[in-house]
């Protein structure tokens, strides 16, 4: 009565699952990471050491690109599921 | 009794389905962020409504695949048989949501029309290919992977944020919190996407059924605009409900792994609506909060919690298809039988309403399914509390 089971499409939504929940978490995490990391210099920074605020600036910086990254990478996600969005894309 | 009649019951029941879909399932996608903080109560509530909204709007292939995809020959079926399947689904919801029995709205609707199918055109008539390859190989598989998506999630992001002192503070994972009003309103979008599709399928089943509409290839506007703002609707108005109650059994859920379960879930419906696969939105939550549970450090699974939520799980295709199928057995004697199961239907709706109004709400009354899964996972500290409960004990 039942058919084998067609693994491809099965494969296909478990490997997208997979990446793309690593891929946000990771860029996310490492954007909390890194705005951790500014914090502990912001006291040094506020306190006039050059180096401590061109850290923590770095860090910051670097920090909210990784949040607006994984923000795309959302946005990216969904648009892929609607027909037409994406050039190539059913 | 004119199919138009019947179909006009149809898609009255079908949107009321939906609606209850939505009333149920907001604390499915907003449990975390309101336990964890993130959210208050109310801006959930309206972030879920309109997500849902915006979901359903996306996409219909799981319409489609119910439409065209379940039933061998749409076009030769009853509406009769539609309605004695959603009516079968919705007295075995409705039941099991009264008695508290884990149940999948999803499932119950599959369930119903399997069951009246059979029972009133024979086996032949179900398309048993499409039924296993778009939902029962994805209503086992879904879970499993986004629970080892949430798993994986959970691990990597301790492993990014991890400190010295490994404590909320100094790692910043208090910060997930932020990332969590993105990740519950993406569970909300998947939600929309899927689940308001299953009442677009059945609309559109019964239109072609009724032979007001040739091609169930093709879900109409209206009907994507109805089953869009049902679920909206519901969301909202169950919203109002749960904010008194919701996150209580939460309180283990962590906002870096309340993150990581959201974003596993959501990825994981969303995949599986693009390729149309009618998945339960609640087991794909519960297997992703199972699976980003058993990722923190310490993480138990309490086997016969879990034995209780899988059992739920099994339980309710067959037996909302039994339901269906005694629906359609009263329904084929003719007016008076869809009028008895209309009545039945009806009064149960009106009676459990009545009944669930004068109870009151408390956390044990309303709850989700996702609160259930939290506590198939045993922590570290709930280990260390119940040994030290025990010695004082003794």
């Amino acid at each position: 009565m039942f058919t084998p089971i067609a693994w491809n499409n099965l494969f296909s939504v478990g490997f997208a699952a997979l990446v793309a929940t690593a891929l946000v978490v990771i860029l996310f995490s490492l954007g909390v990471r890194l705005s951790v990391n500014a914090d502990h210099h912001k006291a040094q920074a506020v306190a006039g050491d050059a180096k401590a605020l061109r850290t923590e600036a770095f860090n910051r910086a670097v920090a909210y690109a990784l949040f607006a990254l994984s923000f795309g990478a959302v946005v990216f996600g969904v648009l892929l599921i609607i027909p037409g969005v994406i050039p190539g894309i059913k | 009794m004119s199919p138009v009649v019947i179909v006009g019951l149809v898609v009255a029941l079908a949107i009321f389905f939906d609606f209850t879909n939505g009333f149920h399932d907001t604390a499915n996608a907003m449990a975390t962020p309101i336990a964890t903080g993130a959210l208050k109560p109310r801006t959930a509530v309206a972030i879920a409504s309109v997500m849902n909204l915006v979901g359903a709007l996306l996409s219909t292939s799981v319409a489609t695949m119910i439409s065209v995809g379940m039933v061998n020959d749409p076009g030769s079926l009853k509406p009769e048989i539609v309605f004695a399947g959603l009516t079968g689904a919705i007295l075995w919801n409705l039941t099991t949501w009264f008695l508290g029995l884990p149940s999948s709205s999803s499932h119950a609707l599959f369930g119903g029309l399997i069951g009246a199918v059979a029972a009133a055109a024979g086996l032949g008539a179900i398309n048993f290919d499409a039924i296993a390859q778009k939902i029962f190989y994805p209503a086992l598989f879904a879970p499993i992977v986004a629970g080892l998506a949430a798993w994986l999630a959970t691990r990597i992001a301790y492993v990014i944020t991890k400190r010295a002192t490994d404590d909320e503070v100094s790692t910043g994972r208090g910060r997930f919190r932020y990332g969590q009003v993105f990740s519950s309103s993406l569970v909300a979008l998947a939600h929309g996407t899927n689940d308001a599709q299953k009442t677009m399928g059945v609309i559109t089943l019964v239109l072609v059924a009724g032979g007001l509409q040739a091609d169930g290839g093709k879900v109409q506007l209206w009907v994507v605009l109805a089953a869009a703002l049902a679920i909206a609707l519901g969301t909202f108005s169950g919203g109002w409900r749960i904010i008194r109650t919701m996150g209580k059994g939460l309180s283990e859920v962590k906002p870096a792994q309340g993150l990581a379960a959201e974003v596993a879930t959501a990825a994981t419906i969303l995949a599986s609506s693009k390729l149309g696969f009618a998945l339960s939105t609640t087991q794909v939550a519960s297997g992703s909060i199972i699976g980003s549970g058993l990722g923190r450090a310490g993480g138990k699974v309490r086997w016969n919690k879990a034995g209780q939520v899988v059992l739920g799980w099994l339980f309710t295709l067959p037996a909302a298809a039994i339901v269906g199928a005694i629906s359609v057995v009263i329904v084929s004697t003719g007016p008076a039988g869809i009028i008895i199961d209309a009545i039945v239907t009806i009064g149960v709706i009106v009676a459990i309403f009545q009944i669930s109004r004068r109870n009151a709400v408390t956390h044990h009354t309303v709850s989700s399914e996702i609160e259930e899964a939290s506590e198939v996972v045993e922590t570290k500290r709930q280990r260390k509390a119940a040994a030290k409960s025990g010695k004082a004990n003794k």
